[in-house]
């Protein structure tokens, strides 16, 4: 395993999708072009990504997503059991109708695929993303199961398998995307449940990463994380990202209030504006941060993916995000 | 020749004759092309449309020609004559038709008289209509005061549809809900933010909150102390005027002097932040282009302001004004108002007369691949490409970029559950661009167009918003239709 620096950075995911790429995927949707071809492009546009990513300094990268449509219809096509209406869309990053009618089954997601390709195009450390139990559950109907925590909860039971094999295959860090908790926080205990089954007998360090949604680049709820606590703390993961760019730091306060065994990965980088940040800015951002977090309890990344941003945007951030990172390490020396 | 009917019988005055009123227009042409000595390529291509103007007053002739260039300026052998019936009793219009066909063949018209040209080709948003337009509003009330009536006298209802009590009241009821929603899942903002966006005499923004603060001790919501109601103009007088109209909700109020086109330049600290965004009658008076497909390829439309020779002879006669002159005193007029031009009463009658004369000589410009400069600020292409997917033949229609760009410039403000609403003259369907004329139509000094719908919903979706219009029911025979935003999932 790749050694890593005091405050590691790292991405949520998603890299800015090129707008060539999304007509493509639209055009895909509209038979006008071909799988073979579609997939040469996610080919040229995922190693793109990941060069950007270690360019820009960025100590976990990830293969940037970009063959993904969005967070929730690359699963649910995968995963045996759910049936897809591919009718059902114009616009790739639409949701597909999506529809469980029967138990699920195990078999291959395609994530091993991912992992093969990053040790292939990069010697870096790097992650692979799933999106959760959670948010699965939220988007494809449920005609089978007798409650969502059900539904979730054999959905990690499927998900764990291929998690598995991730790890088999040498996979060190694991993230699970869980966007919609924010929104829906009464299901939080089951929700942590259905995490702690999709990770169960890994080892990985793995992140659930929780924000408030970015959708076309938008929040899709606002409040406070303190709904998370103190059942959050039950999850069965290394590290919590949690959104604090956009929103400010007050939430850092429920980690001096409760005890809290994760480490934090910060977002620093404000991913719904096309501002760059300084370096300086981010500098600032987690020298804050590690007056209530230790310095090995504390990772750097994005508040949330960078597929709504422009590709020079996005670079330019990861960029500030590695420099304010490297600044602070300085500081420590 | 192509003939095209842009119209559809049905929207036309009841009793009339459309097959005898089109005959006795196409016989006449087709005999003066057959007659003209043009040659059969360019005959062949020559298209013929036939549109039925329904303004009482446009930029338009009876009969005009355009036609075509590439990106360089280079003649294309596209041509056409578009015909608005509905001048076709006009006087002189077998001398139009005449005319016209002599332009295509490269000669000056039969009579002699060429137009006098005031300015270059330039795309719709960049055309001399802006300047008068502007004009208009910053001089508002010398306007009403020279033409003695308020100038919603001359919209087509005889006044605003924004201000009518029990669509206000409607939009109330829905807001306050969507407070008690948020309330109920601890997600209700302390500081709740709702904006009007032209706010013009602030009627409007009155009545709301009235309605508001009623509604609210009724359920005893305690919502009403809560509100940060702001009012955006782009014109200062309009919101002071606006101010001291909403009276005692003023201390709830602030005034934001705003580009309709881009409120986050100034409310960015706002972002995410407000839940309600209303703008009655603004989208309609914002830029516009308009898009032509001709034989499956783009061409943006632009246009050269002119006044017939008639016309100039009666400003020279009137105002002492030659066609050499004529050029500069408009700019001055636009510019500085109309005392530049002379005393208070020849300026105003200056303005309305020169307003009254001026047309718009059209051309075809040709969009190559992969040129974007027609799109909207801050809108890919991929919009303009959902709507022309859905009409695969010729068509021409607005491109409402100032339109596109306010919405995307508003939504980037809304809360996640915020939504915008705006009451104005849509085309929902791109289809009824087929059907019919939609503008710009000259409403006393200002102008009105509609506004493209269809692009603004495709520009919606792309922006993570699903864009619906309803029509405006409280008003028999209203032509506004409301526009909803909902934020898709």
């Amino acid at each position: 395993m790749t050694s890593l620096p005091p405050l590691p950075t790292t991405v949520i995911g998603s890299y800015s999708m090129p707008a060539w790429l999304e007509r493509a995927k639209n055009d895909f949707l509209q038979r006008k072009v071909s799988r073979h071809d579609l997939d040469e492009m996610y080919d040229s546009a995922r190693k793109a990504a990941v060069k950007d990513q270690e360019v820009a300094g960025i100590d976990i990268i990830s293969d940037g997503e970009l063959h993904r449509d969005n967070m929730i219809d690359y699963f649910a096509e995968r995963i045996p059991g759910v049936q897809v209406d591919h009718g059902s869309k114009r616009l790739y990053d639409d949701f597909y109708e999506s529809v469980v009618r029967s138990k699920l089954a195990t078999g291959s997601l395609g994530l091993l695929d991912e992992a093969r390709f990053l040790r292939r195009f990069s010697q870096r450390a790097s992650k692979i993303s799933i999106s959760g139990p959670h948010a699965l559950v939220k988007r494809i109907r449920n005609d089978f199961y007798p409650s969502e925590e059900a539904f979730a909860l054999d959905l990690a039971r499927v998900m764990n398998f291929e998690v598995r094999e991730l790890v088999r295959e040498g996979v060190t860090h694991l993230q699970i995307d869980e966007p919609y908790y924010s929104g829906f926080p009464e299901d939080l205990p089951w929700a942590i449940t259905a995490v702690n089954a999709l990770v169960d007998g890994i080892s990985a360090h793995v992140t659930l990463h929780i924000c408030y949604g970015n959708r076309y680049g938008k929040p899709s709820f606002e409040g406070t994380y303190r709904y998370l606590f103190p059942r959050v703390l039950d999850a069965h993961v290394q590290a919590l990202s949690l959104e604090f760019a956009r929103r400010g730091e007050d939430d850092l306060q429920l980690f001096k209030e409760f005890k809290v065994p994760f480490t934090l990965a910060m977002g620093v980088v404000d991913v719904k504006t096309h501002d760059v940040e300084s370096a300086g800015l981010i500098a600032d951002r987690v020298r804050r941060a590690l007056n209530v977090i230790p310095v090995e309890k504390l990772m750097i990344n994005p508040d949330c993916g960078l597929v709504h941003l422009p590709r020079e945007v996005a670079f330019n951030k990861l960029s500030a995000m590695a420099e304010g990172a490297r600044m602070v390490r300085e500081g420590l020396k | 020749m192509i003939i095209q009917r842009n119209y559809s019988p049905s929207a036309l005055p009841k009793g009339t004759d459309v097959a005898e009123l089109t005959s006795r227009i196409i016989g006449p042409l087709t005999l003066l092309i057959e007659r003209s000595g043009i040659d059969q390529d360019n005959g062949q291509g020559l298209r013929v449309h036939l549109d039925w103007i329904q303004y009482k007053t446009s930029f338009r002739d009876p009969v005009v020609v355009r036609r075509a260039v590439d990106q360089q300026e280079q003649p294309l052998p596209l041509a056409e004559i578009s015909i608005d019936l509905r001048q076709a009793a006009t006087p002189s219009f077998n001398e139009y038709l005449t005319n016209a066909v002599e332009v295509l063949k490269g000669n000056p018209p039969s009579n002699g008289h060429a137009p006098f040209v005031l300015d270059t080709f330039k795309p719709w948003r960049d055309s001399i209509i802006w300047p008068f337009n502007r004009l208009f509003w910053q001089q508002l009330g010398d306007w009403e005061a020279y033409a003695k009536r308020g100038f919603e006298a001359a919209l087509p209802s005889g006044g605003s549809d924004a201000n009518h009590p029990e669509a206000v009241k409607e939009g109330v009821v829905e807001f306050w809900d969507l407070l008690h929603d948020l309330e109920k899942r601890g997600n209700l903002p302390h500081d709740i933010y709702a904006m009007e966006i032209g706010v013009g005499s602030g009627a409007r923004a009155r009545l709301w909150l009235d309605q508001f603060q009623v509604y609210d001790a009724e359920k005893a919501s305690g919502y009403y102390p809560r509100l940060k109601f702001l009012l955006g103009d782009y014109s200062p007088s309009t919101l002071d005027t606006a101010l001291a109209a909403v009276g005692p909700h003023a201390p709830l109020c602030s005034v934001i002097p705003i580009d309709a086109t881009n409120p986050f330049k100034v409310l960015s600290f706002l972002r995410f932040k407000i839940l309600y965004v209303h703008l009655t009658n603004v989208y309609d008076n914002l830029t516009f282009d308009e898009i032509a497909r001709r034989d499956n390829k783009l061409y943006i439309v632009e246009v050269r302001p002119y006044v017939s020779a008639a016309a100039a002879d009666r400003i020279k006669a009137e105002f002492g004004f030659s066609t050499a002159e004529l050029p500069g005193a408009i700019k001055r007029l636009l510019a500085y108002g109309p005392e530049s031009v002379g005393e208070h009463e020849t300026g105003m009658a200056f303005w309305t007369r020169i307003w009254e004369v001026l047309r718009l000589e059209e051309r075809l410009r040709a969009i190559d691949e992969g040129d974007e400069s027609h799109l909207p600020k801050g809108v890919s292409r991929s919009p303009l490409d959902d709507v022309l997917s859905e009409v695969p033949h010729d068509i021409r229609f607005h491109l409402s970029r100032g339109a596109a760009e306010s919405f995307v410039n508003t939504a980037a403000l809304l809360h996640p559950r915020g939504y915008l609403q705006v009451q104005d003259i849509f085309v929902t369907s791109i289809k009824e661009y087929v059907h019919g004329f939609r503008g710009p139509g000259k409403l006393d000094g200002s102008f009105v167009t509609w506004v493209n719908g269809a692009f603004l919903h495709a520009v919606g979706a792309r922006a993570g918003y699903h864009v619906n219009f309803a029509p405006f029911t409280h008003r028999k025979g209203s032509k506004t239709q409301i526009l909803y935003t909902k934020r898709r999932d």
